[in-house]
Parts: structure tokens; sequence; C-alpha cells
């Protein structure tokens, strides 16, 4: 009778490193999988020497992605490939115009103290944050400022994006130590 | 075989018991060393305002010029081509050098060019009139990339002017096409 007590007393799980894995396994996907660097493609901004850190971001700013090769992309999406599309610029003319229609933008009249009219239209007051990699051609990232102050979208305010470490710099010198 | 006598049996007792349980330490460094590792994918990033010119298109009256602050960005050396490591397509350039031009001076750092647009903001003398208020305002800049100029050229440049306190950052003097870029390569639509 003894005996039969001790073996189920022996057989009784313990459930703490189960629980312990599982939260484990939460953590780590919470950090990896962090919904706010979605809109972030994997480039190597310019290193910031002056300027504060981006702190106290807008509710609306949608963020664009410029690749070294002139693609550009809005949440994983590309919509003009430089070496496909050239100089035809319609997919940045989508995607403005996409945004005008469907981001919550908060729209002011061009002169504040005018009233609304043809010759004073609403524009958004919203910034636009342009991310380009260090290594990008400016032209890439002009043509997509021009387009973005044509009257159809006259998304007027922009910021570029810059880190504040220089992690090409990291990557080289990690690469050399390992050469080594 | 000897027979454990009681107080042997005691002492077994309270040895066990004394052991300690290291899951939890564990436990807890395998937690640190899961955030550490994550917290390196999200580096700090800045953020630098530009703004365009807000009635292009729209404007029908006519706007008296005024005097602007033009940097050109001017690309002295290209620079060579080299594989970015731990990438298959992106690259990096090694020799690329640029020089800003703000008026007639040349400016070969980016330090230097910081310190003249300091000197020019402190001047009453380049202050322009403010048609809104009728009193005097900072002049507006246009920063100007030539050709080959890159994101990485512009983007400290204009780092260095809206710290220095300009509001009024525009950017002109074409697009600075690539004589060897996308551009060059593929036909008008």
């Amino acid at each position: 009778m003894a005996n039969l007590e001790c073996i189920q007393e022996d057989a009784k799980m313990d459930m703490t490193p189960m629980i312990d894995c599982v939260f484990l396994l939460m953590i780590f996907f919470v950090l990896v999988i962090d919904l706010s660097q979605q809109d972030l493609e994997d480039l190597i901004l310019p290193e910031a020497k002056f300027c504060v850190p981006d702190d106290s971001a807008p509710n609306v700013r949608p963020i664009v992605n410029i690749t070294q090769g002139g693609n550009i992309y809005y949440k994983k999406n590309s919509y003009y490939e430089a070496a496909k599309h050239g100089e035809n610029y319609r997919g940045i003319e989508v995607l403005l115009r996409e945004w005008r229609k469907t981001l919550p933008l908060k729209l002011k009249p061009l002169k504040e103290k005018a009233p609304i009219s043809k010759t004073n239209p609403l524009v958004p007051d919203d910034p636009v944050l342009v991310r380009a990699d260090k290594w990008t051609e400016w032209h890439y990232v002009g043509k997509f400022m021009t387009e973005c102050s044509q009257p159809y979208a006259a998304f007027w305010k922009l910021e570029l994006a810059m880190s504040e470490e220089d992690k090409e710099l990291k990557m080289i010198r990690a690469a050399a130590a390992l050469a080594r | 075989m000897a027979r454990k006598t009681r107080r042997q049996k005691q002492q077994d007792e309270v040895s066990k018991e004394a052991e300690m349980d290291m899951t939890p330490m564990i436990d807890v460094v395998f937690l640190l060393i899961i955030f550490f590792l994550c917290i390196d994918f999200k580096i700090l990033e800045a953020k630098l305002p530009a703004y365009l010119p807000k009635d292009k298109g729209s404007q029908p009256e006519e706007v008296e010029p005024q005097e602007q602050l033009r940097i050109k960005i001017v690309c002295e050396n290209a620079g060579t081509r080299k594989a970015r490591p731990r990438s298959k397509t992106a690259y990096y350039l090694i020799g690329h050098k640029v020089t800003y031009t703000v008026g007639p001076k040349k400016i070969e750092t980016i330090e230097e060019l910081k310190t003249e647009l300091e000197e020019i903001y402190k001047d009453p003398e380049r202050e322009v009139p403010d048609p809104k208020t009728g009193g005097k305002k900072k002049m507006g800049v246009v920063v100007e990339p030539g050709t080959d100029v890159v994101y990485g050229d512009v983007a400290p440049c204009v780092d260095a002017i809206s710290t220095t306190g300009f509001k009024d950052i525009n950017f002109g003097g074409g697009l600075g096409s690539s004589k060897t870029g996308a551009y060059a390569k593929q036909p008008k639509k």
C-alpha cells in the first residue's frame, strides 16, 4: 500500500519547465516579430552626426524604402523597379494616390487663413519618411520627391531617415577581423 | 550491508534539502541572452525634416523671389564598388568623395560645413524679409546634389543644415542623375 502511494507521487507531472519554455518562446517571438518594424526594409542608413532620435513619430506617417538599385517599397510591396520600369514612374503615382485615398491624413488648406478653393486646395500635413540605403544614388530619391510634390499628391513634408550608428562600418570591420 | 542509523538518515535529508536548484537561474540567464540578442535588431533611427515646395502647380499668384542659401554637393570621386559583407547584391563605394559649395566657398568635410552654416545662421545681415510678419527671418536653404551623389552624401548635409536651425530646406539642381545608373540604361517611356 505504501509502495503504491510512492509510485503515484512520482507519476505527478512537473509543469514548471513547460511553462518556462512557453514563456521563453513567447518572449522570443514578441521581440523578433515586431509589427512596427514591418514597414522597414533591411537597408543601411547613413550615420547621423548631429540630429535627434526619432522618438515621437506622428500617428500617420507612411514610410517608403528605396534600395540601392532604386527599387521603391512600401509595406514590403514593390511599387517601382528601376531596372524594369526605367523612366516610367506610374508605380510611384499609384502609391501616392493610394496614400491620399486610404490613409487618415490630416489635411490643411494651402493658405491657412484663406477659404478652400481650386487655387487653395487641401494638402496633407502629415510627413512621409524616406528611408534609402547609404549608397542609393540620389536621383532615385529625388525622383520620388518630385512625384510627391505633384498636385495630385502634394506631400510637401518629408523626413529623411538616418541611423544612430554606421552598421556597414561594423560589418566591414567584423569581416576584416574574420579574414585575419 | 550496514543499516543507516537514524542520525545518518536525518543528515542525508538535510543535505538533500540544502542542494541549490539551478533551474530558475538558468531560465533567467537564457531570458537575458534572448533579450540582448533580439534588441540588436532594432537600431535607433533618426529623422531629418525636409520640405518640398508646398504650392507647386497650384499657386497662380506671382511670388517675389527671395534670397536663398545654395549648397551644392559635387562628387569629386564616384569611387569603386565592392560587395558588402553578408550580402549578395548590395555594395559599398571605396574612395567615394564629395565636396560642398556654399556660395563661392568650397568645403571639404561635413564638420566644416556645419561650422560655416553656424556662422551664416548667426549673421544678422544674412536674414531676409518675412512677408508674413513684415519682420526678418532666416533665409531658406536649397540643397543641390550633383551627378553621382548618393543618399549618404545628402542626408548628412541636411542633418547639418537642420540642426543649425534652418527651417526652410528645399532641394533643387535637377536630380543629379548618374551616368552609369539605371537611368542611363533604360529607354524613355
